[in-house]
């Protein structure tokens, strides 16, 4: 009897639990009933997406209301964009619902976020897909409904002409060339000077998303057409992926004067991507390592509490920001990182929005980045774009 | 065959090697191996820091494989640590962080949440009867949602090493200035030579042991069964409780929504140390050996230049010689 009770208790408690949780993170995404799921199929009928949205919504000014899915708020990136986001809508007067999947593995979720959006028939969505194939079909019901989609972040690279109207993203291949400038100033005379091999290494969370394959090839290329225009020759090895994209000819070879190795973990955890960090630092020939991430960066700062050799002898370079990465700039362990500009890229999404909603033009827009380092990190310019 | 069959058996009939077990012989010499292998095929593995970082990046996994010994031990499974400890530590972090709390405390509140959590799977196993898997895959997709509930999504960063609240970071290694000491290794040893004591020489272990090779007949004989497969899940809770604090003090930060697939590490390693994923019988001891494979083996296959795929292919092609032994070791009892 007693079992029973307790059984039925426990049951209760973790219904409860699972509700509440639920409750809390599809709120927002499912604001319009699902009785008008239906539309979607028959665009016909409920074309005027704008008026009809804003309708229900009893709105301010405008009566615009915009669906925006990111990728998740794991990374304080995001954060960043969303606070942006918030300043642009209040500024215009317009509503929306920013949602994120938990992270950026759940594509599945991020697929049902984009239907849900289309479904609450918004005046526009913005959208950064992390999976253009998987989102396909939200992406062809928002076109069948009208509904223009605006890209952020990586975009959604490849999707089908005339459903993205525009894309407010960060040029992560000129943002790669930038590290690969400003490193490449800290490291030319240990280069030109060298009379032995030396190495730069190159660490790159994953070898599947455009951002980040972008940003390790604007480097590894960059800093390869530098070296090479003072004399030096260059060869590359790691990754099969980044090894074969990149535009350096000594392909999996060690032969060159600068040799750079490109490390990619077997799986996204901070165990891996120190230990790829350590392998790099544990060669007495390396000189600098470059992480294309917050993450990458933060397996550097862990690696590196073992071996010390970041900030001495050994020239770090990060990618983003966040509280370790902010501290290890500041304190030598980094010699710089490039931030995007979040906030930027969230006002721009909503500006682009905002005109593709009300009729205005609608185009790319490059939301920049920014080399900071402990001198200049406190400057309200960058600081603004530092999150922790 | 047949010679090899003979010649372990007059291997096996060494007393010194009955008393350690023929298992953790084995599991000792391919680390050996490994060891060895590494350091002649890769000079920059053959340095101290190497070791030091073997050692910190173990310390989680062996935490949790102490702990899901037990539960397998049963015949049973938790497949919500891995997902736990991010939850539990980013619970902890975020207090620290965002609530003002101490550190002391957020130790604390990640313990509790571990222990919460381990007894809600022990209920459900125990009580409700649920097949370990299922109720376990459950409250791991519970955890995951909540961690990033709790903290709104954030990562949490720990207190970092050298600050005034960093200090129980040196509960795991000891900051000499010119040198570092994997302090951890000792408590991990220390909670292995118990955790070992407990299996084998008290009732809360032998009842384990007998629920996992006769639930029914242990029942029959007059255990109270409900309670004892209820404490295997919570000693498990309890050690992803501690694991999440090492995770905490290793790394520099936490993400939600990570974590899945940690657990099949910790796992991974209890299976190669010789406990039967049937249930009925394992070994703490060999735990600690097994993770160490594991570990040996994540840290060093990248040394030697072998890309991502081929690391996980290797580990995965151990893990099947490992299993491998357990089922002629099954077969040979039968």
């Amino acid at each position: 009897m007693k079992k029973k009770v307790l059984a039925s208790l426990l049951c209760a408690a973790m219904v409860a639990a699972t509700l509440v949780g639920c409750g809390n993170s599809s709120e927002p995404a499912t604001e319009t009933p699902a009785a008008e799921e239906p539309a979607a199929e028959e665009p016909a009928a409920e074309e005027p997406a704008e008026e009809d949205g804003g309708a229900d919504e009893a709105a301010p000014a405008g009566d615009l209301h915009f669906e925006i899915v990111s990728k998740g708020f794991q990374h304080q990136f995001w954060q960043a964009v969303l606070k942006g986001s918030e300043q642009k809508a209040a500024e215009l007067g317009v509503t929306m619902n920013f949602v994120g999947p938990n992270s950026e593995s759940d594509i599945a979720d991020q697929v049902q976020m984009l239907n849900n959006a289309v479904n609450a028939q918004p005046a526009a969505i913005g959208l950064a897909a992390l999976d253009t194939n998987a989102a396909l079909d939200g992406i062809q019901q928002a076109m069948d409904a009208g509904i223009p989609i605006i890209g952020f972040d990586s975009g959604v690279p490849g999707a089908p002409e005339g459903s993205i109207w525009a894309n407010c993203s960060t040029d992560n291949y000129a943002a790669g060339e930038m590290a690969a400038e400003e490193t490449y100033k800290l490291i030319k005379d240990q280069i030109t000077g060298a009379t032995g091999k030396v190495r730069i290494g190159v660490m790159n969370q994953d070898a599947t998303g455009e951002s980040l394959i972008n940003r390790g090839l604007g480097f590894m290329d960059k800093i390869a057409e530098l070296i090479e225009a003072d004399g030096k020759t260059v060869s590359v090895i790691g990754n099969d992926k980044y090894v074969t994209d990149c535009k350096i000819e000594a392909k999996n070879s060690e032969d060159g004067d600068v040799v750079i190795e490109v490390l990619v973990p077997a799986q996204v955890t901070s165990e891996l991507s120190a230990i790829d960090c350590q392998t790099l630092l544990n060669k007495e020939d390396t000189i600098c390592i470059y992480g294309s991430n917050q993450h990458s960066a933060e397996g550097m700062v862990t690696a590196n509490e073992n071996i010390g050799r970041l900030g001495k002898d050994v020239v770090g370079v990060g990618f983003d920001s966040g509280a370790v990465i902010k501290a290890a700039v500041k304190d030598g362990t980094f010699a710089g990182c490039i931030t995007q500009a979040p906030v930027a890229m969230g006002e721009a999404v909503i500006q682009q929005l905002y005109n593709a909603a009300t009729g205005a033009t609608v185009e790319d827009v490059d939301t920049g980045c920014q080399w900071f380092t402990a001198e200049n990190m406190d400057d309200p310019e960058i600081a603004q774009n530092l999150y922790d | 065959m047949a010679n090899n069959e003979k010649k372990g058996n007059a291997f096996t009939e060494n007393p010194i090697v009955r008393a350690i077990g023929t298992q953790k012989i084995v599991v000792v010499a391919v680390l050996i191996v490994l060891f060895g292998f590494f350091c002649i095929a890769s000079p920059a593995f053959r340095q101290y820091s190497t070791i030091l970082s073997i050692m910190d990046y173990s310390y989680y996994t062996t935490l949790m494989a102490i702990g899901v010994t037990f539960c397998l031990i049963t015949g049973g499974v938790d497949l919500s640590i891995g997902t736990g400890i991010i939850c539990y530590g980013l619970l902890g972090g975020f207090l620290i962080n965002h609530k003002g709390m101490p550190v002391a405390v957020g130790l604390l509140v990640t313990l509790l949440a571990a222990l919460v959590v381990g007894t809600v799977n022990g209920a459900l196993v125990a009580i409700l009867e649920l097949p370990p898997f299922i109720a376990t895959l459950c409250t791991m997709m519970i955890c995951r949602g909540l961690g990033s509930i709790a903290t709104g999504g954030l990562s949490q960063n720990w207190p970092p090493a050298g600050s005034e609240t960093g200090w129980f970071r040196s509960i795991f290694k000891l900051d000499l200035g010119t040198t570092k000491i994997p302090l951890g290794f000792v408590w991990v040893l220390l909670l292995v030579i118990l955790m070992s004591v407990v299996l084998n020489k008290t009732k809360v272990g032998r009842y384990i042991i007998a629920i996992g090779s006769n639930k029914e007949a242990t029942r029959l004989s007059g255990v109270n069964v409900i309670k004892y497969q209820m404490s295997a899940y919570i000693i498990s809770g309890f050690f992803s409780g501690l694991a999440a604090i090492a995770y905490a003090a290793t790394f520099q930060a936490i993400a939600p929504g990570t974590g899945a697939g940690l657990e099949l590490d910790a796992i991974g390693g209890a299976i190669i140390g010789g406990t039967s994923m049937n249930g009925g019988s394992g070994s703490v001891a060999g735990t600690l050996l097994g993770v160490f494979i594991m570990s040996m083996l994540k840290t060093g296959l990248p040394f030697i230049g072998l890309q991502a795929n081929w690391q996980q292919i290797i580990t995965g092609l151990v893990l099947i010689a490992a299993v491998y032994i357990d089922v002629l070791k099954n077969k040979k009892m039968e």
